[in-house]
């Protein structure tokens, strides 16, 4: 009876099963032969072992890129997960007007990074940019992105903190609505101040919400392409690039397809490694709430 | 205290300003300069008073006829991702609301894993692969891709949904002789339609605007909107930006207006599907 009915809902299931080993699995699997062989167009592949593994890691270039990855995870997410985090509050504490402002909060995610790319390119424009002149104005120093490299990675976290943050919003506003309000009315007639029952009460329930934000943006952070390759190609000199452009520089510019497997098996067991932390954590809180 | 709760609403507008600044000034300024005449786009300082006009989506219409090629080949590989994603979303969705074995819990797993692995990942096999196919520059490779990189979050979003519906109505349907196709089609299918329109959201907003994959698997034939505007940003030294502003606009128009009209079905598709995949 159970074979015959799971038979029965195999052809349900198979589509999205079939897409996904397809699209996703079996070429990702292909990619570990790509990273221990040595080939380029028109070339038998040569078998290298951990050669190309071992040169990725050893590559300076890589080292940069790594590095402007992680400054983008560690600096971008964590102030995109603050102002979510006070912009949920905000909304929570009542506003007038609330569905229409969410509504004006979330419009970048409409927004493909590359309209976002001519946008921002424009508003920071070194020379005539409206924000650029407003920054001018007031007298504060303005971004030129297209010389200093830490200006560009500046207006790379700007800009993927951007078109980010109406996710971010979004989880943290939704759990918020979910803890009951009786709650803090428990806690004003226990006397505690505001404060106090944002470090007793929002700060610990919103505690799974904020975990999964951070993980989905860590892991959306960590493959991050498009923003540095339209904005600054990962110039000037390579300066900015990150792990995707690195990658996607091996295998397309340089067609050294055997580095660039390397590297994409380095980006996935990095993710894996990512997940498998906030599994841990996740565990963690399950059984110190039990 | 009265002075104190005039200090909390001053604080709440002064935050409201500042939110809405950054959330709707960048796009205001592409729709803006889309129709500010050229010379006025770089003026110091920044014209805001000007008489509109129209002349850089002429300009677009005349010199970038593979812009608007770009939007239907958009259109085409979006209708297409989100058709075969919900398809396949809800039927596997409808299974796993409805079953459960030791098989299907591992692979509802397997499905989240993969959600993983980097899309970047995938195009260094599948680039000389589908050359050998000769499907390279084919609607058809971005429609695959597309829907394929959400199904996983369609199909837990979908069991999500399907989860609020009460069984009975399949058990009753089923007395009544309805087989399980039948089921899914009369019953779930109008019942779990909010879930199917947050999965549309996700691929719709996703197809339309992707960069990555358009820019490695298309070359002139199925090239998108955004693959065109970004070739318009890449001719560095004669970047026209009003033209480029008004391709901008005409790309992000439709889907802004989409994504404003159908923003309760983002919510909960977010909402949904952040706690439970």
């Amino acid at each position: 009876m159970r074979t015959r009915s799971l038979a029965e809902l195999m052809p349900l299931v198979a589509p999205v099963h079939i897409l996904i080993l397809s699209v996703i699995v079996l070429p990702s699997i292909f990619v570990i032969w790509l990273s221990v062989t040595e080939s380029t167009y028109g070339q038998a592949p040569t078998w290298v072992g951990l050669a190309n593994y071992a040169r990725v890691l050893a590559d300076p270039a890589f080292h940069g890129a790594l590095w402007n990855t992680v400054v983008i995870v560690v600096f971008a997410v964590h102030i995109e997960l603050a102002v979510g985090l006070l912009v949920a509050l905000l909304f929570a504490s009542g506003l007038l007007l609330r569905r229409l402002l969410l509504v004006a909060v979330l419009a970048p995610y409409a927004v493909s990074e590359v309209i976002a790319v001519v946008a921002w390119r424009y508003l920071f424009d070194p020379d005539a940019g409206p924000v650029t002149l407003a920054l001018q104005a007031i007298g504060l120093p303005i971004l030129d992105w297209s010389f200093e490299p830490v200006h560009a990675m500046i207006l790379i976290g700007l800009l993927t903190i951007w078109l980010h943050l109406p996710f971010t919003f979004i989880i943290l506003y939704a759990a918020r609505l979910a803890i009951p309000s009786d709650l803090y009315e428990a806690a004003r007639i226990d006397g505690a101040t505001p404060l106090q029952a944002f470090r007793r009460v929002t700060l610990p329930l919103l505690g799974p919400a904020i975990v999964v934000a951070l993980l989905f943006r860590y892991i959306f952070a960590f493959r991050i392409f498009s923003e540095v390759w339209l904005l600054t190609g990962g110039g000037p000199a390579r300066s900015t690039e990150v792990v995707a452009v690195y990658l996607y520089q091996e295998a397309f510019s340089y067609n050294a397809f055997g580095t660039a497997a390397a590297t994409a098996w380095i980006m996935v067991v990095a993710s894996l490694l990512l997940a498998a932390g906030y599994v841990f954590l996740l565990r963690r809180q399950v059984t110190s709430n039990a | 205290m009265r002075s104190g709760r005039i200090l909390v609403v001053a604080g709440k507008a002064v935050a409201v300003a500042a939110l809405l600044t950054w959330s709707l000034v960048p796009i205001a300024f592409v729709v803006m300069s889309s129709v500010k005449p050229g010379q006025e786009i770089f003026a110091v300082p920044t014209v805001y008073a000007f008489e509109p006009t129209l002349e850089h989506y002429a300009e677009l219409w005349r010199r970038w006829g593979q812009f608007f090629d770009g939007l239907i080949d958009s259109a085409i590989i979006t209708a297409g991702a989100t058709a075969l994603a919900i398809i396949a979303s809800t039927c596997a969705g409808y299974v796993y609301s409805r079953n459960s074995s030791r098989f299907l819990n591992a692979s509802v797993m397997f499905l989240i894993v993969v959600r993983l692995i980097p899309p970047i990942v995938v195009t260094l096999p599948l680039f000389p692969l589908v050359n050998i196919m000769g499907l390279n520059d084919t609607h058809i490779v971005l429609m695959v891709l597309y829907a394929t990189f959400f199904v996983s979050l369609g199909t837990v979003l979908m069991r999500t949904f399907i989860d609020q519906i009460p069984r009975e109505l399949d058990e009753a349907a089923q007395i009544d002789g309805a087989g399980r196709l039948t089921i899914l089609r009369r019953v779930i299918v109008p019942l779990a339609a909010p879930g199917i329109l947050a999965v549309a959201v996700f691929v719709v907003v996703f197809a339309w605007n992707e960069f990555l994959f358009a820019f490695v698997f298309t070359a002139t034939k199925a090239k998108t909107a955004p693959l065109v505007i970004s070739e318009m940003i890449g001719s560095i030294d004669g970047v026209d930006w009003g033209i480029l502003f008004a391709a901008s606009t005409t790309q992000l128009a439709p889907i802004l207006i989409f994504v404003v009209l159908m923003n309760r079905y983002l919510v909960a598709g977010l909402t949904a599907g952040a706690t439970k995949g």
